[in-house]
């Protein structure tokens, strides 16, 4: 067929129109790689096990990209060389054993030398026997729970603790962490510090953590698990070993009554009413001075509800995904240097740094701030427990009164 | 200018529609009554349609090549015993809505089957003039289907026969009748593959007789019964405790789970008259156990001490019930068996309260073991 006179320069025109947009392309495909708010880097280790699996990824990656790099340019040349310019097909031939021979064995050489250190490493992530620490992590839609178990180790743990949303440990201390969940599949993951870990109810998973210093470290569910997976998200906080300690005596520190005509003890009656049968605050007692016990299990889903017995002392709320304090005061905490984040964390949310705007469109319309299973006409396939929380229709006065008693739980 | 298949279709469209008006009449049109018989309906106008439009395959007189090789053209087929298991199938099926759901299932199997096997049938015989090529594609299409289903009905058959043979002769007698009859298959097996001069007709006759000879003992067995297989007598140490042994399979209930023998919560050990916990993760053994809140925990009791005894675990009091105007509680309680020396046992644990954090209110959660009063652990669920 012949070709029309103007083909060669509409092919030319039309590659340079692709050119612009492609270079485009690559360029924001480059600078995304700096951005600056972006914790979630794998490729920067804050710890041994995140470094580990760093340095077994590293290698296999360069070579990986230079092959990568050759294969393209030499498909390209041969693309542009040989393209089809109405020549005669060249002699076609079949079978090559050395070469074939060759593909084969440099291929599984490879593989080798990369199976080798992957194994190893595999190991070494799989180490159970050197821990110092142990903490129960439980996933279910659409937070963490963490509990710290009585034991000898993280520096001698005589109570259960139990939190959420952000796990505190010690720096430089090997944790493993037994991973767990109530109801569908999660999967824990900060990126800086380990690899993932799946979350399967009926099965209990280990990981190490170990933070080389100081800080507060972001990750995110990564197992697609409902409605709000994107908003099941998790802070791991190191401190440095006096500071943990603090941090544990805090948190098993004896429950203190908002004091009497306070909007605080008004809100500890609306707390006791709405919001106590499914979120302990540990120590609270009801009028006839009975500990109360939540029983979410009779209401949610998975059968848990965070505990709130000391949620101003952690930062966010609701699976880690809204501040409790202002963006500055939340920048301060997150490029804090090493040396000076103990110190700051176990601050707490303090009156200067408290943001209520969160919490108050929180207990407002839960499920409005953050998509749940919780519409009560549709609950029939869960035997009417909700998954999340519920939109307590609670009024303006009870939100302010419930914020004035959580501020307090520190 | 009605072809026959046009007429057939023809007929059900009116019957069709016309149980559709008298149903539509009589039942209030009743959403999937009507969907259904008006989709009838659809169906059969359409198939209408097309016999219509294409004469039932007839060729026209002007296409020579098309007389030759035209269904039509060829002979009837041929005899069929489709027909004759379709009727069974279907007279099978009303049996089956008044016995058993069972028979219901099988009547339609075996409906479906006939349908498809006489329609491929059917096909293929008038494909066309040459009788071997219609046996070809019938083969074609209906070997990839009959071969694998008739070889997992054939194994299932041999297999069910083999486990009605072994329960129904002592279980030692059984070990040495299938260690015979399993060494003689390899035997038989290698004998043919070294001898490649044994007619086929003598394999096919041996096998004949060695399948029909387990299926018709498998049938005997079936008929004899099983053998009486006497169940774990094992008496209840603690009754009372956690009430009276009511299974006579020492894992039952509590071990269903691969998963509690997998993932360990801790491992409650009975030695010397006292309870040590061993828990993954955790160095030593600790004085107190903590146990996740409303999630399951795999617990393992092994007993070293001398004799039967099975581990309690006291998970405190729960209301009775919430809404009644005087709250009354029952102890929550988990137990597992009798467990014998060195053996041990799975139980799952779901604890749906926190323990007291008082270490001296009264209901403490804990590890006990009924006759050994040493022998109580601390259970601490946050």
């Amino acid at each position: 067929m012949p070709v029309p006179s103007n083909a060669g320069s509409h092919r030319r025109s039309r590659a340079r129109r692709l050119a612009l947009p492609g270079a485009a392309i690559a360029a924001l495909t480059l600078l995304s790689s700096c951005a600056k708010d972006a914790p979630q880097d794998t490729f920067q280790p804050k710890g041994d096990n995140a470094r580990n699996i760093d340095n077994l990824q590293r290698t296999p990656f360069y070579i990986a990209g230079g092959v990568f790099v050759i294969v393209f340019f030499v498909v390209m040349f041969c693309v542009f060389k040989f393209r089809d310019r109405g020549q005669k097909i060249p002699k076609q031939t079949h079978g090559k054993p050395a070469l074939e021979i060759a593909l084969t064995i440099l291929p599984a050489l490879i593989l080798i030398g990369v199976g080798i250190p992957t194994v190893k490493t595999l190991f070494m992530l799989a180490k159970t026997s050197d821990t110092q620490c142990v903490i129960n992590v439980t996933g279910q839609q659409w937070w963490w729970e963490y509990d710290y178990p009585v034991q000898a180790g993280c520096g001698g743990i005589t109570e259960p603790i139990v939190t959420s949303g952000e796990f505190v440990f010690p720096a430089k201390m090997n944790v493993l962490l037994k991973i767990t969940s109530r109801d569908v599949i999660h999967s824990f993951w900060i990126p800086a510090l380990n690899g993932k870990r799946d979350a399967v109810p009926g099965r209990v998973q280990t990981l190490r953590m170990e933070a080389d210093q100081p800080g507060i470290y972001a990750g995110q569910c990564t197992e697609f698990c409902g409605l709000s997976h994107a908003y099941m998200r998790m802070d791991a906080v190191a401190l440095d070993a006096a500071s943990f300690e603090t941090w544990k005596t805090n948190q098993l520190a004896a429950y203190e009554s908002p004091a009497d005509g306070t909007p605080a003890k008004t809100g500890e009656s609306t707390f006791l009413t709405q919001c106590s049968r499914c979120h302990q605050v540990n120590g609270l007692v009801n009028a006839d001075g009975d500990p109360v016990i939540s029983r979410p299990d009779q209401y949610v889903y998975s059968g848990a509800a965070p505990n709130l017995t000391n949620l101003m002392t952690r930062f966010d709320f609701a699976g880690a995904s809204f501040d409790l304090i202002t963006d500055d005061c939340r920048d301060k905490l997150w490029s804090a240097k090493p040396a000076d984040f103990s110190a700051l964390y176990l601050k707490g949310v303090t009156p200067e740094c408290f943001d209520p705007v969160n919490l108050r469109e929180w207990l407002r319309n839960a499920p409005g701030k953050k998509p749940m299973y919780a519409d009560p006409t549709k609950l029939g396939p869960t035997d009417g427990k909700t998954r999340g929380m519920p939109n307590l229709n609670l009024t303006e006065d009870q939100i302010d009164q419930i914020i004035s008693y959580l501020t307090e739980r520190k | 200018m009605f072809t026959t298949g046009s007429k057939l279709f023809l007929g059900g469209t009116v019957l069709s529609l016309a149980a559709t008006l008298i149903y539509g009449a009589t039942e209030g049109g009743g959403p999937l009554g009507t969907l259904g018989l008006v989709s009838v309906t659809i169906v059969f106008a359409f198939l209408t349609g097309i016999n219509f439009w294409v004469r039932d395959s007839n060729v026209s007189s002007m296409d020579t090549a098309g007389i030759e090789s035209s269904a039509a053209a060829h002979a009837a087929p041929g005899r069929s015993m489709w027909p004759l298991i379709g009727g069974a199938g279907a007279a099978l099926l009303p049996v089956g809505l008044i016995v058993g759901f069972a028979i219901t299932w099988v009547a339609l199997i075996v409906l479906m089957i006939a349908t498809v096997e006489w329609m491929v049938q059917a096909w293929s015989e008038g494909a066309s003039s040459d009788p071997v090529y219609n046996l070809g594609i019938r083969r074609r299409i209906l070997h990839p289907m009959e071969l694998p289903v008739l070889g997992a009905v054939g194994l299932g058959l041999i297999i069910f026969s083999f486990s009605r043979i072994m329960l129904h002769v002592p279980a030692a007698a059984g070990a040495i009748i299938f260690g015979c009859i399993a060494a003689g298959v390899v035997l038989f097996g290698s004998l043919i593959a070294t001898k490649r001069t044994v007619a086929r007709s003598l394999v096919v006759a041996l096998c004949t007789v060695g399948g029909v000879g387990v299926v018709g003992a498998g049938v005997a067995s079936a008929v004899a019964g099983g053998r009486h297989i006497a169940k774990h007598e094992i008496p209840s140490y603690a009754e009372g405790t956690c009430g009276a042994e009511t299974s006579g399979e020492s894992d039952d209930k509590s071990s269903r789970a691969i998963a509690a023998k997998s993932n360990l919560a801790a491992t409650i050990i009975l030695e010397n008259g006292k309870l040590r916990a061993d828990v993954a993760g955790v160095v030593g053994n600790p004085e107190v156990v903590t146990v996740p809140r409303s999630a399951n925990s795999f617990i393992r009791f092994k007993n070293l001490d001398h004799g039967k005894f099975r581990l309690v675990v006291n998970l405190g009091k729960e209301v009775v019930d919430p809404k009644a105007a005087t709250l009354t509680y029952r102890e929550v309680k988990e137990c597992t068996q009798a467990v014998e020396e060195g053996g041990d046992q799975f139980i799952i644990l779901k604890p749906v309260t926190p323990s007291p954090r008082d270490p001296s209110a009264p209901d403490q959660f804990s590890f006990s073991v009924p006759g050994v009063d040493s022998a109580v652990l601390g259970i601490v669920v946050p």
